[in-house]
């Protein structure tokens, strides 16, 4: 009847569905920039013991100072080496996971997107500020 | 402000740990009257709230935090007790350089034994034999990361009610500024039919 001018969105019914949309992508979200964070670090662990691998393969000596919790403590040469590759195949290993999981997340995220605009257009804004 | 009322959102927790739930609103002119509020106190109501939530975030995220360094000292605990276990058999001593202030280390030497002394916090340490050591840092990193689930839900179940309290200010708002347009348009529509 009225208001046929109006298109400030003001009259859009928000229903439980779509808050829990809202809800969910807020949660993606959140992830999505945890997992940035994690990734950032697990990436840098990993190139971190690819230089002690190379560091170890030129180093001559016999004992090496390998870091134990607080402390270096002397083990010889073979087990470090076999410690350090333990350790970046866990490291890798967990860095696949999580950008398999960032990957999900952001397909997950558009998806999401996809449905909350086609239902509030222009009242909504689920782009990074 | 009857917390009881029924609400169209169907079986959710109305608090969870402490912290009430947002409730959703199906509609805000019904909202309104029922509570029998104007927009602008149900606006200051829900701001409020807003504040009170983000204040729970902080305390959330501080005690993340404190978890999140927590395990990894943890595991290193664990790591250490393991290698000086791999070790009791072969009777060799083991050489460990260790930090005695910044930049500062010395050389020890840690001999074949059958126990280690844990650090328990407020000035005490225990001694345990390795595999007691082993158990009870175990139980510890077990316990610290089960805490720290429990905190990560609590965190998005908060986020979640400062998501719905947005959303309902923003609504109300909307409502508001709709209901001002709508009695603004009217006098000039009459005027107009009686002219």
């Amino acid at each position: 009847m009225q208001q046929q001018g109006s298109k400030s969105g003001s009259e859009m019914e928000v229903t439980w569905e779509d808050q829990q949309n809202i809800n969910t992508f807020s949660r993606l979200n959140n992830r999505f920039h945890d997992l940035d964070d994690e990734i950032k670090s697990a990436k840098e662990k990993c190139d971190n013991l690819e230089d002690a691998g190379n560091e170890l393969i030129l180093a001559d000596e016999e004992m090496v100072r390998f870091q134990i919790g607080e402390v270096f403590a002397h083990l010889p040469r073979d087990e470090v080496e076999t410690r350090i590759e333990e350790m970046k195949e866990a490291t890798c290993k967990s860095l696949e996971k999580l950008e398999e999981e960032k990957v999900s997340i952001v397909s997950q995220m558009s998806a999401l997107k996809k449905v909350l605009y086609a239902k509030f257009k222009d009242s909504i804004n689920l782009e990074e500020d | 402000m009857s917390s009881s009322s029924p609400s169209g959102s169907g079986g959710e927790l109305t608090e969870r740990r402490g912290i009430p739930a947002a409730k959703f609103i199906q509609d805000v002119e019904t909202y309104l009257s029922q509570s029998g509020l104007d927009p602008n106190s149900a606006l200051a109501f829900h701001q409020e709230r807003l504040q009170q939530y983000k204040v729970v975030e902080m305390k959330l995220l501080a005690q993340q935090r404190d978890l999140q360094a927590k395990i990894p000292d943890i595991e290193k605990c664990l790591e250490v007790v393991a290698t000086l276990e791999a070790r009791k058999g072969t009777g060799e001593a083991l050489l460990a350089d260790f930090e005695v202030s910044e930049g500062i280390y010395s050389r020890a030497c840690i001999e074949d034994t059958d126990s280690v002394c844990l650090w328990l916090g407020a000035n005490v340490m225990l001694e345990y034999s390795c595999d007691e050591a082993t158990a009870l840092l175990k139980n510890n990193l077990e316990n610290a990361k089960a805490s720290l689930e429990v905190l990560v839900a609590d965190l998005q179940f908060l986020r979640d009610q400062v998501t719905v309290t947005q959303v309902t200010i923003a609504r109300v708002y909307n409502w508001d500024v709709h209901q001002r347009r709508v009695k603004q348009v009217t006098p000039t529509a009459i005027a107009a039919a009686d002219s």
